[in-house]
């Protein structure tokens, strides 16, 4: 469906009687039926957040009781430190430091814990491996893998973000699980887990991207990964003094470069017209380095992040690794 | 021992006049390291382990250090 359209589609309460809100009811039913089929949920276990972030209070928060405890990793998403800090006068909480490879050992679990699962750090691509986690409520931190990887059996809540499958952005999706004990954290009227609505053309334009991206992922998926180790390859053979993050995920790379300004890299890169994220603390707002390199022990400084896209090209790649060498030489002199 | 004092200044620049520094001295040198900046205690030590040195945190803002390769 063409976007005018959804927007002309879209714009009447689906909750309401009449012809073009049962239109609208419809859009919206099959949206959550699409996603329901790619994000392996009951379409009745789904809500949708105008702000992704808001989910990680939601999908946390709603599942703590008097005697839980909430246990997370320090890689994880700042959000979630963020509720944790909130919560943290009334519920203990329990940080894991993770190995050198990005994994957390939560072997520390007792059966009344609530976990923060990771499936995928969105700086490093690092891939959560282990198994089963045994305790009262699982949340599941989807945003930065998608529909790449499945949800743990026994997953409560789960939180994804429609830029995964690039989708529009200001969308979240927020499952939760029919065998969870969740209660709405927030000030609430009834029992949905946000207040609504939320945008119509943003929920059936982001179900249109999650049905091309899982179309092109099957196309694609081996081109992600050959252009993955061709840019490793290439930055631990011709650029001295790097750091990469171990191989996770295929569509990201972290990559740091010792002696190295990331805020003037990353300047030099987007004038050449390379857009790259930074976990280098002259870049964040808050001059903090990122928390997750720190973690896992990787330089802090020099630091950029790679996102391939499935458009993303060996001709893109070629020039983009030839570019980064010579800025590097050029900054490092 | 000798101090370098990098108070004030912000990544990478602690880290590369350290580089400067030991480059003209031999194996076996050690030098204090002061800098109060956030990136530094990380990249310390990750600076080195890429590069072969040893890195000992003395305080909040003082590293020893020691140069154990060229």
């Amino acid at each position: 469906m063409a976007l005018p359209h959804v927007f002309e589609a879209s714009w009447p309460d689906p909750t309401k009687l009449g012809a073009d809100s049962k239109s609208a009811a419809i859009l919206l039913n099959e949206a959550k039926e699409t996603f329901a089929g790619h994000l392996k949920v009951r379409s009745d276990e789904i809500s949708f957040l105008g702000e992704p972030s808001l989910g990680f209070h939601l999908g946390i928060s709603g599942l703590i009781s008097p005697d839980s405890r909430l246990v997370f990793s320090n890689i994880d998403r700042m959000e979630v430190f963020a509720v944790a800090d909130f919560l943290s006068p009334k519920i203990p909480n329990h940080q894991i430091q993770v190995s050198q490879t990005g994994q957390a050992d939560f072997q520390v679990l007792s059966p009344t814990d609530v976990a923060v699962l990771q499936l995928c750090n969105r700086e490093t691509g690092t891939i959560w491996r282990q198994q089963t986690l045994n305790c009262e409520a699982i949340f599941v931190d989807a945003t930065a893998s998608g529909v790449r990887l499945p949800l743990p059996e026994n997953w409560s809540t789960a939180l994804w973000d429609s830029t995964s499958w690039a989708g529009p952005s200001g969308l979240g999706i927020l499952a939760i699980s029919k065998k969870a004990k969740w209660e709405n954290p927030l000030p609430h009227l009834d029992n949905r887990a946000n207040p609504g609505p939320t945008s119509l053309p943003l929920i059936v334009s982001s179900a249109l991207a999650i049905d091309s991206w899982v179309a092109d992922e099957k196309n694609l998926a081996d081109k992600i990964g050959a252009l993955n180790l061709e840019i490793r390859k290439f930055i631990s053979e011709n650029i001295p003094d790097s750091d990469l993050a171990p191989h996770g995920a295929d569509h990201l790379i972290s990559a740091s470069f010792l002696y190295i300004n990331a805020e003037q890299l990353v300047t030099v890169l987007a004038d050449k017209g390379f857009a790259v994220d930074s976990g280098s603390a002259c870049n964040a707002t808050n001059m903090q380095p990122s928390h997750v390199l720190a973690a896992l022990g990787l330089l802090t400084q020099g630091n950029i992040r790679l996102t391939i896209h499935h458009a993303t090209t060996f001709e893109d790649v070629k020039t983009f690794l030839e570019t980064l060498k010579a800025t590097i030489e050029e900054l490092r002199k | 021992m000798e101090t370098l004092d990098c108070l004030g200044k912000r990544c990478p620049l602690p880290v590369i006049e350290l580089a400067r520094k030991i480059s003209r001295e031999d194996i076996g040198y050690k030098i204090n390291l002061l800098s109060d900046d956030p990136a530094s205690a990380p990249d310390l030590v990750a600076w080195a382990r890429m590069t072969g040195n040893s890195v000992l945190r003395l305080s909040q803002n003082s590293f020893e250090i020691t140069k154990l390769a060229n």
